[in-house]
C-alpha cells in the first residue's frame, strides 16, 4: 500500500499541523537549550566557587539548580517524548523513515540522556554533601551528556534539510555529518549558553540574601558565557550557505512568512547579543529582573523564529529529495498521475454525509476532492483556518484552479507536484469551489457530460504534462529522476 | 513462531524483539514502582516536609519524582524499538486515538509536578482535603497513562478493516472486553514490584518493618492472580493459546515459578523482624522471573493476535532497518555511558560525608 494512504489522517480543525509541531518544538527546544546551557553555567559557577574566584556563586547554585530540575527534567523530558508523538500525528511516514534510518543513533542519544538524568540528579540531590571536586565532576558529566544529546539529535534534524551525499551513498554517517551539521551544532550550543545565562540572570535577581555587589558579580560572571554570541552572524551565514539554493531564496524574500520569521529571529538575537556583549561584559552594567525577563522573552522569540524557519525551509520536502511534505515520494509521482490514490484509500471520508447526493450516492467529484485534500493538502493547509486552501484560492475561477493545481510546483516552488490523476485534480477543484460557494446541497457534476468531461480532463492532462513530475528546484544533475537516483 | 522466543525468528526480528523485551522489563520495573507508589501515597495522604506517618511513605514521597523520571527515561528505549518492530500498527493506534492519546503528555506533566508539590513545605499547612486531593493527583495521572497505553496497544493489533470502521466513528476511546482485566493484571502486578524495591531501600538503611510490606505484597500477588484468572476468562482463544504456544510456554512457566518464589520470599519475610538480604534476593529472583516471563508472554500474545501472515510480512522491514548501521557505535557508547553512570554512583557513595543512619554500606541519607 502506498505510504501516502497508509495511515489515517486527523483533522486539526483551523490549526495548521505544522503549527502544532512547531509550537511544541519551540517550547521543547527552549527547555532543552536551558538544560544544556544551565548545566554549563552550573559547572562554571562550581569552578568559580571552589577556586575562590566568586564566593557568592556557591549560594546561588542551589536555587538555580532547583529551577533547572523542575523545568528541564520534567517539562523538557516530557515535551521531548511529546515531539515524537506529535511527529507521528503530523507525518508518520517521515518519522518512520527517520527511525528506520537513525534508530541506533537515537539509541546512542538515549544512553547520553540516561547519563544526563543520573548525573544531574546525583549532583542536585547530594550536591550539598559532596566534595567540591566530586560535585564539579558530576556537573561536568551532566553538561557533557546534555550537550552530547544535542550533538546526536542535531545530526538527525539537520539531515532532514541537507542529506548531502547520503542521497548517493545511503551511508548513515554521510547523512549524520551533513552540510548543516556543524554550523547548526555550534549555533545551538551558543544559543543554549544564552538561554542558560538569561534564566540565571532572572534567578539572580529573584534570589534572596545577596547584596547588590554580589548580584553584580554573579551577573558579570554569567554574562561572560554569552560572549560567543559574537560568532552567531558568521555561523548564521555558514548555515545559510550550506542550505539548498531554494531554501536560501525563501528566507531572502521568496516566502514572506519565512523572511519575516527570520527577521524576528535575527533582530531578537541581535538585541540580546548586543546588550550582553556591549552592556554586560564590556561596560559591566547591572541588569535587573525585569530587563533580564525581557531578554529571556526575546531569546524565546529568536528560538521561535529560528525553529519555524528551520521547519519551513525544507519545503516542499520533509526529507529533502526523499519525501514530500504530503508523504509522497518523488519517484512515485509519475505513477500516481496514472493510477491515483483515492480509489484505494482504506480510510473512509468522515464528512461524507455532509456532501451533496448525486444519483443516490455522495457526490463522486466532491468525495474524490475531499480525499485528495486529505491525502495531499491537509498536512499544510486547512479548509477554514490557518493557510486555508479556499481562502488562498479566492478569486480563482475553476480553470485557474485546474491550471494552478496541475502546475503546482511551477506556481510556488515550495509546493510539491500534484500526485494524482486528472480526475482527482478535477475533484479537488470542485471540492474547493463547493466550499467557496457555501457548501450548497445541490452541486453539478463537472464531468457529467461526456464531451465537456473530455475537454476538461484533456486540458488538465496537458497542464500536468507541461509541469512534469519533478519539483521545481535547482537540483544537481544526478538527482534528476531517471538519472541515477 | 514455532520455536521458543526469540529463537526461530529471522535474526533481525529476533534481535529487535530481544532488545524490546529487555528494555521494556526495565521500564516496567520503574513504572510499577511509580504506579503502586502513587497508589500508596493516595491512600496514606502524607503531609509535606518530614511530617509523614511511616518511613515507607517518607521514602516513597522522596523517591517518586526520581523514579518517574527513571520510568520516562527507561521508556524511551522500548518506544524506539516498538516503532521499528510494529511501526504501522503503533502509529495507526496513535493516530486513531489522536487527542485522547496525546493527553497523556500534559497529564504526566501535571502528575510529575504534583509529586514535587507533595514534597513542598507549602502543602504542610494546607487543609486536609487539599492534601487528599493533591495526594491523589499523581496516582490518577499515572493510572490514566497506563490505561491509555493498554488501550493503544489493544487497538494497534486490530486489522485494517477495524481501524477503518473505528476511524469513521470519530471515536477517540477504544474498548474491548479484555481491556480492564489486562490493565488490572499490570496494575496489581505493580504492587509486589513496588514493595520489593521499597524493601531494598529499607534494607539499605537498616530500618522498616517487613511485616507491613510483606502483607501488602502478598495482597498484590493475590489480586494479580485473580485479575489473571479474569483476563483468562474474558480473552479470546487466540490470546489464551499464545501463553501455551511453543513461543511462550517456557516463559509462562518461568513467570508462574517467579510468582511462587515471590510468595515464598514474602511469607518468609513476613515472619522476620528485619529485612534480610537472602529473603530479598530470593524474592527479587522471583520478581525478575515474573517480569521477564510476563513481558515475553505479552509479546507472544501480540504476535498471535497479529497472526502468522501479518507478523511475517514485517520481517523484511526489520531486515531493512537492521541493515542501516550504527549498532556498534551504540554498543560502544552504551558501555562508556554505563561506566560513567557507575562513576556517578561511585562519587556519591565515596565522596560524601558519612551519615550515621546508613547501615549497609552507604553514606547516603534519605535515599
Amino acid at each position: 500500500m502506498n505510504e501516502a494512504i497508509l495511515y489515517p489522517v486527523n483533522d486539526f480543525g483551523p490549526l495548521m499541523k505544522g503549527l502544532s509541531i512547531g509550537g511544541l518544538g519551540i517550547f521543547h527546544v527552549f527547555t532543552a537549550h536551558f538544560a544544556i546551557g544551565g548545566g554549563l553555567l552550573l559547572t562554571y559557577f562550581q569552578w568559580l566557587a571552589m577556586t575562590g574566584r566568586c564566593p557568592p556563586a556557591r549560594r546561588f547554585m542551589e536555587g538555580y539548580f532547583r529551577t533547572l530540575v523542575l523545568i528541564s527534567f520534567v517539562t523538557g523530558a516530557l515535551t521531548g517524548v511529546g515531539m515524537w508523538f506529535t511527529s507521528i500525528q503530523v507525518s508518520p511516514v517521515t518519522i518512520g523513515q527517520m527511525i528506520d534510518e537513525f534508530h541506533w543513533l537515537w539509541a546512542v542519544e538515549w544512553t547520553f540522556f540516561c547519563l544526563e538524568v543520573v548525573a544531574g540528579y546525583c549532583a542536585y540531590r547530594y550536591g550539598s554533601r559532596l566534595t567540591d571536586q566530586a560535585k564539579l565532576t558530576l556537573l561536568a558529566l551532566y553538561s557533557f551528556a546534555a550537550w552530547m544529546s544535542l550533538f546526536w539529535i542535531n545530526g538527525i534534524l539537520s539531515f532532514q534539510l541537507t542529506p548531502g551525499v547520503w542521497l548517493e551513498t545511503r551511508s548513515i554517517w554521510h547523512g549524520f555529518f551533513n552540510p548543516t551539521f556543524f554550523p547548526s551544532l555550534i549555533y545551538r550550543t551558543i544559543a543554549a549558553l544564552v538561554v542558560g545565562t538569561l534564566v540565571a540572570m532572572v534567578a539572580i535577581n529573584m534570589a534572596s540574601g545577596f547584596t547588590r555587589e554580589e548580584r553584580a558579580e554573579l551577573i558579570y560572571r554569567a554574562a561572560l558565557l554569552m560572549t560567543p554570541m559574537a560568532l552567531m552572524p558568521l555561523l548564521g551565514l555558514w548555515f545559510v550557505g550550506a542550505m539548498p539554493p531554494e531554501s536560501q531564496g525563501w528566507i531572502m524574500g521568496g516566502s514572506m512568512a519565512m523572511t519575516m520569521l527570520l527577521t524576528i529571529s535575527v533582530a531578537a538575537s541581535s538585541i540580546v547579543g548586543g546588550y550582553a556583549i556591549i552592556g554586560l561584559v564590556r561596560r559591566r552594567l547591572y541588569i535587573n529582573g525585569a530587563t533580564a525577563t525581557v531578554l529571556c522573552v526575546l531569546a524565546f522569540a529568536a528560538t521561535a523564529g529560528g525553529e519555524f524557519v528551520r521547519e519551513g525551509v525544507r519545503k516542499p520536502f520533509t526529507l529533502r529529495d526523499v519525501l514530500y511534505s504530503n508523504s509522497v515520494r518523488p519517484e512515485e509521482v509519475a505513477k500516481l498521475r496514472v493510477k491515483g490514490l483515492t480509489s484505494v484509500d482504506p480510510y473512509p471520508l468522515r464528512n461524507e454525509k455532509d456532501l451533496p447526493v448525486l444519483d443516490g450516492a455522495p457526490h463522486p467529484r466532491l468525495k474524490t476532492g475531499a480525499l485528495v485534500f486529505r491525502q495531499q493538502c491537509s498536512v499544510c493547509h486547512t479548509l477554514a483556518g490557518v493557510n486555508a486552501l479556499p481562502h488562498l484560492t479566492t478569486g480563482w475561477d475553476a480553470d485557474m484552479k485546474r491550471q494552478n493545481f496541475a502546475k503546482l510546483q511551477k506556481l510556488k516552488a515550495f509546493m510539491p507536484p500534484f500526485a494524482g490523476t486528472p480526475e482527482e485534480l478535477e475533484g479537488l477543484v470542485q471540492y474547493i469551489e463547493w466550499i467557496q460557494n457555501g457548501r450548497p446541497q445541490d452541486w453539478p457534476d463537472s464531468l457529467g457530460e461526456a464531451g465537456r468531461s473530455k475537454l476538461i480532463l484533456d486540458r488538465i492532462h496537458t497542464w500536468l504534462n507541461e509541469a512534469g513530475t519533478e519539483p521545481n528546484l535547482v537540483r544537481p544533475r544526478h538527482l534528476k529522476q531517471g538519472e541515477g537516483k | 513462531m514455532e520455536t521458543v522466543f526469540p529463537f526461530g525468528l529471522p535474526f533481525a526480528t529476533g534481535f529487535y524483539l530481544f532488545f524490546y523485551v529487555l528494555t521494556l522489563v526495565i521500564h516496567v520495573a520503574f513504572m510499577n514502582y511509580v504506579l503502586a507508589g502513587c497508589g500508596w501515597i493516595a491512600i496514606v495522604r502524607p503531609r509535606a516536609g518530614n511530617d509523614t506517618r511511616s518511613e515507607s511513605t517518607r521514602i516513597l514521597k522522596d523517591w517518586l519524582p526520581l523514579m518517574l523520571s527513571g520510568a520516562i527515561t527507561a521508556g524511551i528505549a522500548p518506544l524506539l524499538f516498538v516503532q521499528i518492530l510494529y511501526k504501522r500498527e503503533y502509529y495507526t493506534a496513535n493516530l486513531l486515538l489522536f487527542n485522547r492519546w496525546m493527553a497523556i503528555l500534559p497529564i504526566l506533566i501535571v502528575g510529575f509536578y504534583s509529586l514535587y508539590l507533595l514534597k513542598s513545605y507549602w502543602l504542610k499547612s494546607r487543609a486536609n482535603w487539599i492534601i487528599a486531593v493533591i495526594s491523589s493527583v499523581p496516582f490518577v495521572c499515572v493510572a490514566f497513562t497506563g490505561y491509555s497505553w493498554t488501550e493503544n496497544h489493544l487497538l494497534s493489533v486490530r486489522d485494517t478493516n477495524y481501524w477503518s470502521e473505528f476511524y469513521a466513528t470519530r471515536s477517540q476511546v477504544y474498548s474491548e472486553s479484555q481491556l480492564i482485566p489486562r490493565l488490572l493484571v499490570w496494575a496489581f502486578g505493580s504492587i509486589p514490584t513496588m514493595c520489593l524495591i521499597l524493601a531494598w531501600q529499607h534494607w539499605y538503611r537498616g530500618n522498616g518493618r517487613p511485616a507491613l510490606l510483606a502483607k501488602v505484597a502478598l495482597v498484590g500477588l493475590l489480586l494479580v492472580s485473580g485479575a489473571a484468572i479474569g483476563y483468562h476468562e474474558v480473552t479470546s482463544d487466540t490470546v489464551n493459546a499464545a501463553f501455551v504456544s511453543t513461543l511462550a510456554i517456557p516463559y509462562f512457566v518461568i513467570a508462574i515459578l517467579g510468582l511462587v518464589l515471590q510468595v515464598a520470599g514474602w511469607v518468609w519475610l513476613l515472619r522476620q523482624k528485619q529485612f534480610s538480604f537472602t529473603g530479598l534476593v530470593v524474592t527479587s529472583v522471583g520478581l525478575a522471573f515474573t517480569l521477564v516471563g510476563m513481558t515475553v508472554c505479552r509479546e507472544a500474545v501480540r504476535i498471535h493476535t497479529l497472526g502468522k501472515e501479518r507478523f511475517e510480512s514485517l520481517y523484511p522491514v526489520h531486515e531493512e532497518a537492521f541493515g542501516r548501521g550504527g549498532f556498534l557505535v551504540f554498543l560502544a557508547f552504551f558501555v562508556i555511558n554505563a561506566g560513567l553512570i557507575g562513576l556517578c554512583f561511585w562519587l556519591v557513595r565515596t565522596k560524601t560525608l558519612p551519615v550515621a543512619d546508613a547501615q549497609h554500606g552507604a553514606s547516603i541519607k534519605s535515599l
